[in-house]
């Protein structure tokens, strides 16, 4: 058998965290979890997951801004796939879809609560 | 931070044509601790109180070439914080009053002995203070508010995420294994909490509005746009429910000026309480056209109708009209909501309706 895709959640909300994390995980993923915007920098170095979901309203929208950021700007973080998944809160550069060129580039903006089918569907797509 | 205005020194700025007053003005008050600037003539008095922001002014009604009323004008209207004291030269009430009326804060007679300009500039710096401190916490409310709001919307919102994730996710983990019972159990655990969002969601936006934080960016917007789209929102409901949703929209109506995702949510709120409210087999439609000065949209269903004594309550907050042993779900809010962004857009928005036979909401625009 092949190995398990590895997905890095990113949140504050362990609860939610848990949640989302029991989804992806019955559905065959390997998941790891950080619940602060420093760990899961870390963990994307020291772990070097497949794709990474990131959740924007950490404290505040600036610290899952700044995961971000920090990840393109790392060494393979060019490529990394990267999900935001956003409260109701979204605001700041990636308000709209389409945000503008000078912010680092997500793969895709999914809102909270999202349906197990959809996550799993665009975590498919986007691990190709 | 806002300006300290403790540490700086109160400027008073005196505008008026006879050298002997602007010095004898000059002299008593530099020794009282003030810095006063002087000049002769109202246009230049603007220039320098628009450079200089003083905190009192002393305008002589009696100025050669532009005339005092005229200064006052000017300075109320381009300094915020201004406060104004009239000299009248020619100890007439009359002109007094009418600067008064215009927003003068004081007026000193000609001529005056150095203690009552001593008192009236006393009175008038404390005055100014005074709006300051007002204005100072103002603005303190409104930032608390505003971190009110989101101390709300995240403490609030965070934790209903969270739960409809979970629900979410019992479902996935316990896959086949969940009865038809636990299933439903599930879902109306669902409903309840997608009506709490709701609650939650109008209620911070009624709050933004009164603000001012939630429709700030107003474009130029075409209405008959903004209808397809709600009613593409909509359409999904209205078929679920069996209502036709059937529309007349013309192509030439005329732009308005608003905020389109916050009228999206008005008429998908109008068309989601019509669809509420109007049994299988109804129909919603809606109407648009205008005339020379606004733009009007009809949303009419064939439902229940609203009670004759009931339509004055209908837009109040939290208010709902109940029919004993029903269950249809609500916050009350949705047509609160509605009033106030139609009132941020210099809208209005009626009802009329007939018991047992319909209910239209006829919103109005200005073009
Ligand atoms: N199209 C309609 N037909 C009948 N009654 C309506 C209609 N729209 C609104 N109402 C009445 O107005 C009340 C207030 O509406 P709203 O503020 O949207 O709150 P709710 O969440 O209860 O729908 C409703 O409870 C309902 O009784």
């Amino acid at each position: 058998m092949a190995e398990k895709r590895k997905i890095l959640l990113i949140d504050d909300d362990r609860d939610f965290l848990m949640a989302t994390k029991l989804i992806l995980e019955k559905n065959g993923y390997e998941v790891l979890t950080a619940e602060n915007g420093k760990a899961g920098v870390d963990a994307i170095r020291s772990a070097s997951p497949d794709l990474a979901i990131v959740d924007m309203m950490m404290e505040t929208w600036g610290e899952g801004f700044s995961v971000i950021s920090e990840v393109r700007a790392m060494e393979g973080g060019k490529d990394l796939p990267l999900i935001i998944l956003s409260g109701v809160d979204l605001q700041g550069p990636y308000q709209s879809f389409e945000p503008s060129e000078q912010f680092p580039r997500v793969d895709l903006i999914l809102h909270k609560p999202v349906k197990a089918d959809d996550l799993i569907k665009h975590v498919k797509a986007l691990l190709g | 931070m806002p300006m300290s205005y403790e540490s700086q020194e109160d400027l008073v700025l005196i505008i008026d044509d006879e050298e002997t007053i602007r010095d004898g003005c000059r002299q008593v008050l530099e020794k009282s601790g003030y810095d006063v600037i002087t000049t002769g003539d109202g246009s230049e008095g603007i220039r320098i109180a628009r450079e200089q922001k003083p905190n009192l002014v002393f305008v002589d009604l009696n100025l050669p070439g532009m005339s005092g009323l005229e200064v006052i004008d000017i300075l109320l209207a381009d300094i915020p914080h201004i406060v104004l004291v009239v000299i009248t030269g020619y100890a007439s009430i009359v002109s007094a009053v009418e600067s008064m009326k215009r927003g003068a804060y004081d007026y000193l007679p000609k001529p005056f002995t150095p203690d009552q300009l001593r008192a009236v500039t006393k009175r008038g710096l404390d005055h100014h203070a005074l709006i300051i401190e007002a204005e100072r916490l103002r603005a303190a409310q409104e930032e608390m508010a505003r971190d009110f709001i989101t101390f709300v919307s995240h403490e609030m919102r965070s934790p209903l995420m969270t739960v409809q994730q979970s629900l979410e996710s019992l479902r996935v983990v316990a896959g086949d294994c969940l009865s038809d019972e636990a299933n439903q159990i599930i879902e109306r655990c669902e409903k309840r909490i997608r009506n709490l969002e709701d609650l939650v969601e109008h209620w911070l936006n009624i709050r933004q509005i009164e603000e001012g934080t939630l429709i700030r960016d107003k474009g130029i917007l075409n209405i008959a746009d903004i209808l397809l789209h709600s009613m593409e929102d909509m359409a999904p409901l209205c078929e679920k429910r069996g209502i036709v949703l059937k529309s007349d929209i013309p192509e030439d109506l005329p732009a308005i000026t608003g905020d389109r995702e916050s009228l999206v949510r008005v008429f998908v709120n109008i068309i989601g309480n019509a669809t509420k409210y109007t049994p299988a087999g109804g129909t919603i439609s809606i109407r648009a056209r205008h005339d020379d000065y606004h733009v009007h949209v009809a949303i009419s269903d064939t439902g229940r109708g609203i009670p004759k004594d009931k339509i004055p309550f209908i837009f109040e907050p939290f208010y709902r009209v109940k029919e004993r042993g029903e269950h249809i779900e609500g916050s009350g809010l949705g047509l609160t909501f509605c009033k106030r962004i139609m009132d941020a857009h210099a809208g209005k928005i009626e009802v009329s309706s007939e018991e047992g036979r319909g209910t239209t909401f006829n919103l109005r625009f200005p073009r």
